[in-house]
């Protein structure tokens, strides 16, 4: 009973912690099972989102003008709600931008496009850096969220209750717009077979468009909400590039609860091992995913994958 | 063919061109004076965990060859430097050094913040008899185990600070420690410097748990203090890992129970998070705030120079980079060459007064592991300040005798004859 005690507050924090990697590689999983291509810039968008979050949310780094006062005496809620609805609007025009430069990758070899995006993460990346400086940044919280709560007694952040909450907010949504939807139904039809699609008269170029729009927006949003954890700097993409990536093949490419389970997964295995045998924590994840990957190469809910000619 | 034949024409010219172009101007300032520039290499992270830090101290070094140069070089030289990412990766750090020295021909190297790093890159340094300064990396090891003849130590290192603190923590605080560790070869040497404290001092540590490096969720760790319930975390985590975790740990409120020291806190690692990220009682080697002489003159000769710098004032880092860089010059200067020998045995020499290194006593080189003996200073949050550069608050400083790390890693430091040393002069 003791020990059960003990390992549920890390139950529960490996938990949270899946859903926020679900948060994270969700709009890869959709670049990737939709267009085939292996967004290398999703670290960086990622990054973007949040400096954008920063910005309307202390304006005073970023929209300084007596203009913006208005906006400045909003309360912190409000500004910070209309961040996690504008800073991916945003990024979701700068993936635009970089779906027009990818389409000349299409149909050739996937390693353009994967050499493309890792072009473009650099890109951005060094943009930042240019624009807001190699110093670190804290993204301010609206007080409703912020500080602690007792709970079992263990204090926990309440914000990671918020941002796991939000997480399966984000999830659910996704899922119903994949499949509750005729834009869905057009996006999936996208992935299986893009040339009856064409066919079809459906304008695959502005699927295309959208849809990395809409990866590079979930991109943002997971920068929003990961960037009270993991502050706000140039490279803070990296490191949600390689968790995505992890996910997405551990979960099975192109498999939507695929993802949410593998994240689940290695959220439950981080958090344990960090627990237990906490310098395995990070090596857990690349162990959990050789394991799987032994034993079915597609990973969990894979089916022939996209990748595969 | 003869297009070929014009096409190649076309690109030898144009290389040549570009070399005339790039060298050019470097040998005319060489011939103009009538004598070769003295080439330092800056061994910096620009990237990976300690890339901000990295270039932090790059500018200390920086300003320090600039000053050089401005009074006419060292030896009637020039000082020429070059620069290039070490990626806080040690097989990076090795292989930058092996281009610096082989193919650039610096003469000198300076620059490390991660101790894998700064090991990789003295150990490419000895194998050349190059003179490598570790400008900022604090594992007990780089004057330890790891100590090499033409390697230099100058930050404090972790039992420096340990020494400096855990007696007085042990009686003021509680006897039960916790080790939050990061999984590598500073983070290791520090907690072992610690431990070794705390068990002289009758403390005892519950548990030690290994941080890998680039952790950035810290709850599980967070969690697990809270049910161990030591009376004091000792953290030594560095980089990006420990912005992460101060940003944690404010969120949980647990900044004030249980009492936390956090071994070294590195200025560029603190800048930026602001001060209500800032908790528990930690160590540095410097602070631009100290009342001590030269140090105004200090901070404003660096804003004159570092106008757009991200950080707007020297930090412990900064300051290391330049005070190296400063005492190698000044070296070669004493020993009127470039022989690498005697400017070890310069080096090896060294006293610095306390004026003259801006903290409140005098430095001195331990000749028998190359580590600098310097002002230990232990620092909390500063809840009055004067400026939003004020975060810290000095409570203490510590002489050099009181925090000279005299136990095994300063037994276990062989270093190298100088007749096994390889000799050069440039």
């Amino acid at each position: 009973m003791t020990f059960l005690a003990q390992l549920l507050p890390h139950l529960v924090n490996g938990i949270s912690l899946g859903l926020l990697f679900a948060l994270i590689a969700l709009g890869f999983m959709l670049i990737l099972g939709v267009m085939e291509v292996i967004n290398l810039a999703h670290g960086s968008l990622f990054a973007l989102g949040a400096y954008f979050a920063m910005m309307l949310l202390a304006p005073k780094l970023g929209l300084s003008s007596s203009t913006f006062a208005w906006y400045a005496a909003m309360p912190m809620s409000a500004r910070y709600a209309l961040a996690l609805v504008i800073a991916p609007l945003l990024v979701g025009i700068v993936g635009m931008a970089v779906e027009f430069g990818l389409r000349r990758t299409y149909g050739k070899d996937p390693l353009y496009g994967l050499l493309f995006t890792f072009g473009a993460a650099l890109v951005i990346e060094e943009s930042i850096r240019v624009i807001w400086g190699t110093r670190d940044y804290v993204l301010p919280l609206p007080d409703a969220i912020s500080g602690a709560t007792l709970v079992g007694g263990m204090i926990y952040a309440k914000y990671r209750f918020f941002a796991a909450a939000f997480a399966i907010g984000m999830i659910a949504l996704l899922w119903i717009f994949i499949e509750r939807t005729p834009y869905g139904a057009i996006i999936k039809a996208g992935a299986h077979d893009s040339e009856i699609v064409r066919a079809m008269g459906i304008n695959l170029s502005r699927l295309r468009l959208l849809v990395f729009a809409l990866g590079a927006a979930l991109a943002a949003i997971a920068g929003v909400v990961m960037a009270p954890f993991w502050g706000i700097r140039p490279h803070v993409g990296v490191d949600a590039v390689v968790p995505a990536f992890l996910i997405i093949v551990l979960g099975g490419v192109g498999s939507f609860w695929g993802a949410v389970l593998a994240s689940l997964l290695v959220g439950i295995t981080v958090g344990l091992t960090g627990a237990y045998a906490s310098e395995w924590s990070l090596l857990s994840m690349y162990l959990l995913l050789v394991a799987v990957v032994s034993f079915r190469a597609r990973g969990l809910f894979g089916k022939k994958s996209v990748l595969e000619a | 063919m003869s297009n070929l034949s014009s096409r190649r024409r076309a690109l030898k010219a144009a290389a040549a061109g570009t070399g005339l172009a790039f060298f050019g101007p470097f040998r005319h300032i060489s011939y103009a004076q009538g004598k070769k520039p003295i080439k330092l290499g800056l061994t910096c992270d620009a990237s990976g965990q300690y890339g901000d830090s990295g270039q932090d101290d790059m500018r200390g070094m920086v300003m320090a060859i600039d000053e050089f140069n401005a009074k006419g070089g060292v030896l009637g030289r020039q000082i020429v430097w070059i620069t290039q990412d070490t990626e806080t990766t040690p097989a990076t750090g090795s292989r930058v050094a092996e281009r610096f020295i082989t193919r650039e021909e610096c003469g000198f190297l300076v620059g490390a913040l991660h101790s894998g790093v700064a090991n990789a890159i003295s150990q490419v340094a000895q194998k050349y008899g190059c003179i490598y300064f570790n400008s900022n990396s604090s594992s007990p090891t780089e004057a330890g185990k790891d100590c090499h003849r033409t390697k230099f130590v100058w930050d404090g290192n972790g039992t420096n600070f340990s020494k400096a603190i855990v007696k007085n923590a042990i009686a003021g605080v509680g006897k039960n420690w916790l080790l939050l560790t990061n999984d590598y070869v500073w983070g290791h040497n520090t907690s072992k410097a610690a431990r070794a404290e705390i068990e002289a001092n009758g403390g005892k540590v519950v548990e030690e748990l290994l941080v890998p490096q680039n952790t950035r969720d810290f709850t599980a760790y967070l969690l697990k203090i809270q049910q161990l319930k030591p009376d004091v975390v000792a953290a030594a985590i560095g980089g990006d890992d420990i912005k992460a975790l101060r940003t944690q740990v404010s969120q949980l409120k647990l900044d004030t129970k249980p009492a936390w020291i956090n071994n070294q806190q590195d200025w560029p690692d603190v800048w930026g998070q602001g001060a209500d990220s800032l908790f528990g009682v930690f160590g540095t080697n410097w602070y631009h705030k100290l009342k001590l002489p030269g140090v105004d003159d200090f901070v404003r000769r660096y804003q004159v120079r570092w106008k757009d710098a991200p950080i707007p004032v020297p930090g412990n880092v900064s300051y290391n980079g330049y005070m190296c860089t400063r005492e190698l010059l000044r070296a070669i200067e004493r020993a009127g060459t470039t022989n690498n020998i005697a400017v070890i045995k310069q080096l090896e020499q060294i006293k610095v007064s306390a004026v003259d290194r801006m903290q409140n006593y005098d430095a001195y080189m331990n000749p028998a592991t190359h580590h600098l003996q310097q002002t230990i200073y232990m620092a909390r949050r500063n809840d009055k300040p004067v400026d939003k550069t004020d975060l810290f608050e000095i409570v203490s400083w510590t002489k050099p005798e009181d925090a000279l790390d005299s136990r095994e890693d300063d037994l276990a430091c062989k270093l190298e004859t100088y007749e096994s040393t390889p000799t050069y002069e440039l």
